[in-house]
């Protein structure tokens, strides 16, 4: 259930935004992809999930071309994202924003009420299910961003592409999304995430693509990304040999 | 004074059932249109068509007259669906003023300016609606079957998704919505059920021409929805009741005949941007906004 991206270009009013970007995604694994603002990461998030449309290269999932489909088309094929700026349905109840995402399969279905238990288990893991009645609008900023969690875990999808999950969440909420991740993965889903919260990228992630000008500059587990002097000293702000190589702090934000 | 009210309550029922069926499209899919008109006049045409031709009996008629008026949304929609928001009400406009003509220049099927004259009676069940307390009976099941149909569809899957598409397209997208798909329902029902509208007043009245389905009574629709609230199933009525009982009001403190058309005309404006200004969720948020000031 790989995800293999190849040879992505896409370029906005002659401004190469990806430039030949090649990767894949390992099944079962967390990836995440780094580098500063403008590097093309949410860019290749909607290549992948339809919403942009590359210039020229491939995008398989599950072996199966994701070329050419409508959003909708390849959600239905097990990839689901988030949106950085969460694209909650505000005037709607919790409970119906993730029985929305339940329901997604049936563009048309009048009389049938999907499975709500999944919705529950989802919502009771997110510590939402006593809000479900309230609107998503009413919602603090970090439960809001554990509806949008819980709306992609609700879809059952083995895919998820969570764009900037992690941002703005406290300690503890910080905690919890770090072991819903890890439940996912271990529950046989692969993650790919965009994240500039090194420390939860360090954390939960199996390997780490570095993405700058729309290319990829450096892959590998977090240690080796971690401890390159050149991306250490540039975007993260770790200065190589110091204690424990510290992180200096978010400079990738 | 009872012969008026009566009269009075069942074009308040039609008006709720024709808001409610603009609402399907206004306040959970997210769809402006101004062609709302068109779709109630062809269901009046072809109920009337139908009791005058083949049978007066009104469930019989009103069923053709739903599926006429469903395909014909349906069929419109197709091509209008395709353009988006500002674009659309002028297709929609359009439309409407296409439909107009051919409500007045198709004279087989419409009667043309004339209208089609002498519909019979309803008839339901065997039993003639000749009083109007029968027919406003038959008024009010039609509005309940209206408002159960609608409360199954807004608590259903299909319901949520048009409400997802309306907050947030892309986000209704990526969890797998099929925009077109679920409005090109949504239009078929809305139209529909503008049919059963359209073929109460065709009984109820026992004419029909195209001054009742113009362009303006599409923008009337529309201010009902709005002035009440879309999105709710009270919001309508309220927008409806007001619509509907406002004139009477005006004609009840003997506003004279010459300047009601225009003090209504500016009534309605007034009100839609004054509500736009302060109670942009309509009529029915008056109750939260009291129950906040209150707290």
């Amino acid at each position: 259930m790989s995800l293999e991206l190849n040879e992505l270009y896409k370029s906005f009013g002659g401004n190469q935004v990806i430039d030949g970007v090649t990767l894949e995604i390992e099944d079962r694994k967390v990836t995440s992809l780094v580098g500063p603002n403008g590097a093309g990461k949410t860019t290749l998030f909607n290549l992948v999930t339809g919403f942009v449309a590359a210039d020229r290269g491939t995008v398989r999932f599950a072996g199966r071309s994701l070329d050419g489909l409508a959003p909708q088309a390849i959600k239905r094929h097990g990839l689901v994202r988030t949106f950085q700026n969460l694209r909650l349905f505000l005037d709607m109840t919790v409970h119906e924003n993730v029985l929305v995402a339940l329901e997604s399969d049936l563009s048309v279905n009048f009389w049938s009420r999907a499975n709500r238990a999944p919705a529950e288990r989802v919502l009771r893991r997110v510590g939402l299910w006593d809000k479900r009645q309230q609107m998503a609008g009413e919602l603090s900023y970090a439960e809001r961003k554990f509806l949008s969690l819980a709306r992609v875990l609700a879809t059952g999808a083995p895919c998820l592409l969570l764009d900037e999950p992690a941002a703005g969440l406290d300690g503890p909420s910080l905690r919890l999304f770090h072991e819903l991740v890890r439940e996912f993965k271990d529950g046989g889903g692969t993650v790919l995430l965009i994240e500039h919260n090194l420390d939860i990228v360090r954390d939960v992630s199996d390997r780490i693509v570095f993405l700058d000008k729309g290319r990829i500059a450096a892959a590998g587990t977090p240690q080796e990304i971690f401890s390159n002097p050149v991306l250490g000293e540039l975007y993260f702000g770790i200065r190589v040999g110091g204690a424990r190589g510290e992180a200096a702090g978010h400079a990738a934000r | 004074m009872l012969a008026y009210l009566l009269n009075l309550a069942i074009l308040l029922g039609i008006a709720v059932i024709l808001a409610w069926s603009l609402n399907v499209l206004i306040g959970y899919a997210g769809i402006f249109s101004v062609m709302h008109a068109v779709f109630y006049g062809v269901g009046a045409y072809v109920a009337a068509q139908f009791a005058l031709h083949v049978s007066a009996d009104f469930a019989l008629a009103t069923l053709a007259a739903m599926a006429v008026t469903g395909a014909l949304a349906f069929l419109v929609s197709v091509p209008v669906l395709r353009v988006r928001e500002e674009y659309f009400v002028v297709a929609a406009i359009g439309f409407q003023m296409v439909a107009s003509t051919v409500f007045i220049t198709w004279e087989s099927a419409t009667g043309g300016m004339g209208g089609l004259t002498g519909i019979p009676p309803a008839r339901l069940l065997g039993f003639e609606l000749v009083s109007p307390a029968a027919y406003l009976a038959l008024t009010l099941v039609c509005t309940l079957a209206c408002v159960l149909v609608l409360l199954a569809l807004v608590r259903s899957p299909f319901g949520r998704a048009l409400k997802a598409l309306r907050d947030d397209e892309t986000a209704a997208i990526a969890l797998g919505k099929h925009p077109v798909m679920l409005r090109l329902v949504a239009t078929t029902i809305g139209g529909a059920m503008a049919a059963i509208g359209g073929s109460l007043y065709a009984f109820y009245v026992s004419f029909v021409n195209p001054e009742s389905f113009t362009l303006d009574y599409s923008v009337l629709l529309m201010a009902m929805v709005i002035i009440g609230g879309a999105g709710s199933l009270l919001g309508p009525v309220l927008g409806a009741l007001f619509i509907t009982v406002f004139p009477a009001l005006l004609n009840f403190l003997q506003v004279p005949s010459s300047v009601l058309g225009p003090v209504q005309q500016i009534v309605y404006g007034m009100m839609i941007v004054l509500l736009m200004l302060f109670m942009p969720e309509g009529l029915v948020s008056a109750g939260k906004l009291l129950a906040r000031r209150s707290k």
